[in-house]
């Protein structure tokens, strides 16, 4: 790392605008927090400058110091076990040297902060909350706060702003809490906003909703916002300059244009292939591995093609009949039903020998339970599932061993997902040993390969989970899975908590480990450019009904059902020249699945708009969009309807 | 994060291999207190189990005990044995730090006893009522709340009123009182745990049910458990005294701390402090140093201290 590449980029004079003096303007920053006595810096020698209304995205993978970095501009880390180098200057002030009192005047009125989740207590309403910040900041009396706190909620679009003063966070969703976050920091109209990842727990609609209303409010007010993520989509959308950081420091720093396409360093180059482009897979009909570069040289691998095709004749190896779960909500003294949540509705799909299918949809849609009644770990109230051609429900003891062997599943969180108390050899010879009639040498040389094969070393065997990264446990997780040979893999949201570069590692192996075994996936996940990357087939689910499921080809490319769309334009496009220019998704609050006890679900139709392609023909004037569709298909081939 | 972006193949780390205990070992030596009272503890344990080795007399022998060395100050000398009783004696003339070290043997025994016995009990009530839920959850964790409402004093009281005297009508007592506090805490984390993922896992893994319950969900509820234990096994001590003092606890041929403190407090006031005064300090001292390690258990086991 040269301060030449460092400053370099600063001090372009692009476009004329680069001459103001700039707002925040840090130097040579070193955070060191201080571990048993010893200091190990954690962000080092980091400088960048932001002007007034512009916005600087600072972009890195988990532990590269972005957030740290924010929190040393603020002064918000524990004075006592962490040490601030360098210097810090806003506006013309500067921030190492200010007093904790003139600090704390900094804060909240010209640099405001909002987190991942929004920070607000549960226990008072909004209206309360944000009046008491007008109190405090603005000197403002009760009715005048009041007032100022409906417009807030209104600049930010919240629907029926007045009504809403009265409700508690809980009683809003996280994107509609995120935006009362948003207009809190806006309270005391402040120079600049730092946002610390605050659409990363947001579904990508809600996300797209979130990042259109930073941005317009950005150009109402003329403020700076140091925008942190680790989503390089999400940068190209909002950023006009970004810096990369990377292990603590400062990689590559430029205008966002230049960042995407002329990045030199090669961690930036690495990042950039790693991340999936939605409609990059529009020729392939089968899964592709992400191009893997070398940090430190900048070399690309080339992805390999994948040769397997699975047999669309072939038997499900998996069929999910009219599948129904539902949860009951009891409430009252004597505990009476009062509303059931509609989890999975009249759900139905096959997996083929050798295929992936994805689950795709946002958060609550019945994606994950699905799984879960596959599992066994959901009770499901009507339908059926069948494997391998025998139903489940009929199964005696000893089948349903065997189907437990055959089917397996990997979870979100690798951290959660492995007893902490096992070392990993423990962990990855216990099925083996219960299963199995193999030999303790037996079980520990199928340890060893299982280990090699997800691409770790045997010698990790002896280690206990905490001792592994996120990237490297979510291997493990795999080898466990695979353990028992299974036929079918069901993978809960298996990369989603993964940075980039991990993520794309982990679904390169899955790729690979699928070519070899020849398994089949049944991939949940709500990222639409991970899905399109690995699957052979998608189904979309919404409010926890399938709307519309397909070839990947046919969904992605020729999405049929109004939802599907407006999922795939929600996706931030990793690209600054494509940035879109207007609202794309309207605000609205997700419906609920909560339904009266004597709800009836109406019978859905499914109609074929292309070969195996079908979608959801509901009530809402959908029907005729689809047929006309439908007429367009027909053309090669005789549409049917089909009821599912 | 990993170094080995274009290599799969992960080398292993050279940092050697630490194992959780270790790094119990480790936190739990931060705390200088507690690490003296942990030292005082293994003294006092130490000190109970060799007791015929350190103690000059065996104070149950009656035919060792010399009615003339009766009412002896500290430091005064034995009539007929000639060693230095070093902390007084008693009316009977029996060495009081012979009876402290005799007393401590039951006292450790009691508590022990009782905590663990305890802990067996309500762990194993506790992980079943929240395994089974519904009605049975319902029965055992009522059963908790009406143990719980009463003063535990006025439990053991009553138990010990109704079966007599006696060393293991005391550990009985005490586990009657104590084992619903390990109930609770136990269905607690147990439902907690039930909730990860890990034991999700194991299930998909089509594991028998007693694997999962023992080797995953037990070993994950255990630090609650561990850090109730060795307070409860400071609190059984305390208890166990109150009831011999009241006269209810163990017999008088094997007096506990309690009871010694129980037969001096009657020449209190003529001016024989010692025969209720060191008593008074030895289970002191015990119970501050098992409430020490305890505290920083506690700590070091809590969840959220573990990064």
């Amino acid at each position: 790392m040269t301060g030449q590449r460092m400053e370099a980029p600063l001090q372009t004079n692009e476009e004329g605008r680069d001459m103001a003096a700039p707002l925040l303007s840090i130097r040579n920053l070193t955070t060191s927090f201080r571990n048993d006595g010893q200091w190990s810096p954690v962000v080092r020698d980091v400088s960048f400058d932001i002007r007034a209304r512009e916005t600087l995205a600072v972009v890195g993978e988990s532990g590269s110091g972005k957030s740290v970095t924010a929190m040393s501009v603020l002064r918000l880390l524990p004075p006592a076990s962490s040490r601030i180098e360098g210097r810090i200057t806003f506006d013309g002030k500067d921030l190492t040297a200010l007093s904790d009192e003139a600090m704390r005047a900094i804060r909240g009125n010209d640099i405001a902060m909002i987190f991942q989740e929004a920070s607000l207590n549960p226990v008072y309403k909004i209206g309360f909350q944000l009046a008491e910040v007008l109190v405090e900041h603005r000197a403002m009396s009760q009715t005048e706060a009041q007032a100022e706190s409906v417009r807030l909620l209104d600049r930010v679009r919240i629907p029926s702003a007045k009504n809403r003063l009265d409700a508690y966070p809980h009683n809003l969703s996280g994107g509609m809490r995120q935006r009362v976050a948003i207009a809190m920091a806006l309270a005391c109209q402040p120079k600049l906003l730092i946002a610390d990842e605050p659409t990363t727990a947001l579904d990508v609609t809600i996300q797209a909703q979130i990042i259109e209303l930073i941005k317009t409010l950005q150009q109402e007010d003329g403020m700076s916002v140091l925008f942190i993520t680790h989503d390089m989509g999400v940068v190209a959308e909002v950023s006009d300059r970004t810096v990369v950081m990377y292990r603590g420091e400062l990689v590559e720093a430029d205008t966002t244009a230049e960042i995407f396409s002329r990045a030199s360093h090669p961690y930036t180059r690495a990042l950039l292939a790693s991340i999936p482009h939605l409609g990059s897979m529009r020729d392939r009909d089968a899964p592709l591995s992400f191009p893997l570069v070398d940090h430190q040289t900048g070399a690309v691998s080339e992805p390999k093609e994948t040769v397997a095709r699975p047999n669309q004749q072939a038997e499900p190896l998996l069929a999910v009949r009219g599948l129904k779960v539902r949860f009951n909500i009891r409430s009252g003294i004597l505990g009476g039903v009062s509303g059931r949540v509609h989890a999975v509705e009249d759900v139905s799909f096959d997996v083929k020998p050798g295929e992936t299918l994805s689950l795709v949809g946002e958060s609550g849609c019945g994606k994950s339970t699905t799984a879960r009644a596959i599992m066994g770990l959901a009770k499901y109230e009507d339908g059926g599932i069948t494997f391998n051609g025998k139903p489940l429900a009929g199964l005696t003891g000893q089948e349903q061993l065997a189907r437990k062997r055959d089917v397996q599943m990997v979870f979100q969180d690798p951290f959660a997902s492995l007893n902490p108390r096992m070392t990993v050899g423990q962990a990855l010879s216990e099925p083996l040993a219960f299963h199995t009639s193999l030999s303790r040498a037996g079980i520990r040389a199928r340890v060893y390969e299982l280990l090699e094969g997800v691409g770790l070393h045997p010698d990790m065997a002896s280690r206990y989970p905490h001792q592994f990264s996120g990237g490297q446990l979510q291997r493990i997780a795999i080898a466990r899975a695979l353990a028992l040979e299974p036929k079918l893999l069901i993978a809960d949201e298996a990369v989603s908590a993964l940075d980039v570069s991990v993520k794309a590692q982990i679904v390169n192996l899955m790729i690979e480990l699928q070519e070899r075994l020849g398994l089949s996936y049944l991939f949940i996940s709500h990222d639409m450019a991970v899905v399109e990357r690995v699957s052979h087939r998608v189904a979309v689910m919404y409010l926890g009904e399938i709307v519309e499921i397909g070839p990947r080809q046919a969904v992605f490319g020729n999405p049929a059902h109004p939802y599907t769309r407006e999922l795939m334009s929600a996706v931030p496009v990793p690209d600054p020249q494509r940035r879109a220019t207007e609202t794309r998704v309207p605000a609205r609050e997700l419906r609920s699945p909560i339904r009266a006890p004597d709800f009836q679900a109406p019978k859905r139709m499914m109609l074929e708009v292309g070969p195996g392609h079908f979608a959801q023909a509901d009530s809402d004037g959908i029907v005729t969009q689809l047929t006309s569709l439908a007429e367009t298909a027909a053309q090669t081939r005789q549409p049917r309807l089909a009821a599912e | 994060m990993t170094d080995t972006f274009s290599n799969p193949i992960e080398s292993p780390v050279t940092a050697p291999t630490v194992s959780p205990i270790r790094k119990l070992v480790r936190q739990f030596s931060r705390s200088k207190l507690a690490l003296a009272g942990l030292a005082v503890l293994v003294a006092i344990c130490l000190a109970a189990i060799f007791a015929p080795l350190l103690s000059p007399q065996d104070p149950y022998d009656l035919m060792q005990l010399d009615i003339m060395d009766g009412q002896q100050a500290p430091g005064s000398t034995s009539l007929g044995h000639g060693f230095t009783f070093l902390l007084g004696t008693d009316d009977q003339g029996r060495d009081m730090f012979s009876a402290i070290l005799y007393g401590l043997r039951i006292s450790l025994g009691v508590g022990l006893t009782s905590a663990i016995a305890a802990a067996l009990i309500g762990a194993t009530l506790g992980m079943i009522a929240a395994h089974a839920g519904g009605r049975t959850e319902a029965v055992i964790m009522r059963i908790v709340d009406l143990q719980l409402s009463f003063p535990a004093i006025l439990v053991a009281l009553m138990i010990l009123a109704f079966l007599g005297k006696g060393i293991l009508n005391v550990v009985l007592a005490l586990v009657l009182v104590e084992w619903a506090t390990f109930a609770r805490a136990a269905r607690g984390s147990a439902l907690v745990e039930s909730q990860k993922e890990y034991i999700e896992a194991a299930v998909c893994m089509g594991l028998p049910l007693r694997r999962i319950l023992l080797r995953h969900l037990l070993p994950n509820c255990l630090p609650p458990l561990i850090v109730i234990a060795t307070i409860q096994v400071a609190r059984a001590i305390s208890l166990e005294a109150t009831l011999s003092f009241l006269g209810v606890g163990v017999p008088i041929t094997e007096p506990s701390l309690g009871l010694l403190i129980s037969n001096g407090y009657q020449y209190m006031l003529a001016g024989y402090y010692w025969m209720s005064l060191f008593p008074g300090i030895a289970l002191l001292i015990t119970i501050v140093a098992i409430n020490l390690v305890g505290d920083q258990l506690r700590d070091v086991l809590n969840p959220r201290n573990r990064s």
